[in-house]
């Protein structure tokens, strides 16, 4: 084999290894834990959550039931959803007027509906499970 | 275990704190009628300003007499007091959930401090129990209730240090240091755990009886 193939075969290794974890972001199935990067300084570990797993279980097809979108009034906006976005395009680190905080978001989002429920985790350390 | 969540964080809760103010209040309310009854002169000189400057010394470590008497025992009683109040406080964990439940924050203190704050509540705790049992003076006025109370006030700091560090992993930690704090709120006021209100009562009662009538210091 020629240097320069060698080279190649080199170069697409790598860029196939750097390329396939970003690609993994927008594949929902490999989401093990929330997207806590917008956070300015997290101080629980990430929460567990798999995203296609938890809907199989809760049986949630509606993206919106998470994904919502609300208009200027604080009103929810039926048939439209916001997987497009990222919750931190919306959701600050502190509350703004009726938008809750990032972090107030991420616990009335899933606290709340395990509670209203009746199902899933709601204890601090079920899902800021420590490593 | 969600719904057994919901109800240690919903009416059991709200029990606890109707305990605690309510018990707080009759507590005061009862205070004030004995006094009344008994020793109805003791209103005719209660002084805001000599009881605050009782209060006011009397918070000060080493300060008073009675402070310097026992150092080692003053000096744990204070950080032991201190931390007690603040950790629950003004650790992230409760501001959160008071915010998220009404609205409501403050700031907070790190957890690497809380942690530390947990340990000498519990510490202390311990060396009020050895105290109790090594002492011959202190052993001679001591009973059973003593050092369940001890057991009642490390509880909730126990379960919650082991609940923050996940040992073990899952709800039930979380759940036992919820109950025991619960349990802790409600009972403060029908204990001598009420010390923590009638406390102040006391020193306000003997400052202005030094200040007014004495006119000599109580510290």
């Amino acid at each position: 084999m020629s240097k320069m193939v060698k080279t190649g075969v080199f170069v697409l290794l790598l860029l196939t290894v750097m390329v396939l974890p970003a690609m993994n972001v927008y594949s929902q199935e490999d989401m093990r834990a929330v997207d806590s990067s917008a956070f300015d300084c997290p101080i629980r570990p990430p929460a567990v959550f798999a995203h296609d797993d938890h809907n199989d279980t809760a049986g949630i097809d509606d993206c919106a039931r998470c994904h919502h979108l609300f208009d200027d009034n604080g009103r929810k906006i039926e048939d439209e959803s916001s997987e497009d976005q990222s919750c931190a395009d919306c959701h600050a680190q502190e509350d703004k007027g009726t938008v809750p905080g990032l972090r107030k978001a991420f616990h009335w989002n899933c606290k709340g509906c395990h509670l209203q429920q009746r199902t899933g985790p709601v204890t601090c350390g079920e899902c800021h499970v420590k490593k | 275990m969600t719904s057994l969540y919901a109800f240690v964080a919903g009416p059991l809760a709200w029990a606890a704190f109707l305990f605690f103010f309510g018990g707080l209040c009759y507590r005061l309310l009862s205070m004030l009628r004995q006094v009344r009854q008994s020793e109805p002169f003791i209103f005719s000189y209660m002084s805001l300003r000599y009881s605050l400057r009782s209060i006011l010394h009397w918070l000060i470590p080493f300060f008073a007499m009675g402070w310097r008497r026992n150092p080692i025992l003053t000096g744990v009683t204070f950080i032991f007091h201190i931390s007690l109040i603040a950790a629950p406080v003004f650790i992230v964990s409760h501001v959160v959930l008071w915010d998220e439940a009404w609205n409501l924050s403050w700031w907070t203190l790190p957890d690497a401090v809380v942690d530390v704050m947990t340990l000498v509540v519990v510490a202390a705790c311990l060396f009020f129990a050895l105290r109790r049992v090594l002492r011959p003076e202190v052993r001679f006025v001591s009973d059973a209730s003593d050092y369940l109370l001890l057991v009642l006030t490390a509880a909730p700091f126990v379960t919650g240090f082991l609940a923050y560090h996940q040992w073990p992993a899952g709800p039930w930690m979380t759940i036992a240091h919820m109950v025991s704090g619960e349990l802790l709120l409600a009972l403060i006021p029908f204990t001598r755990l009420r010390h923590m209100l009638s406390g102040w009562l006391t020193r306000a009662y003997i400052g202005s009886e030094f200040g007014a009538v004495r006119h000599a210091r109580d510290w």
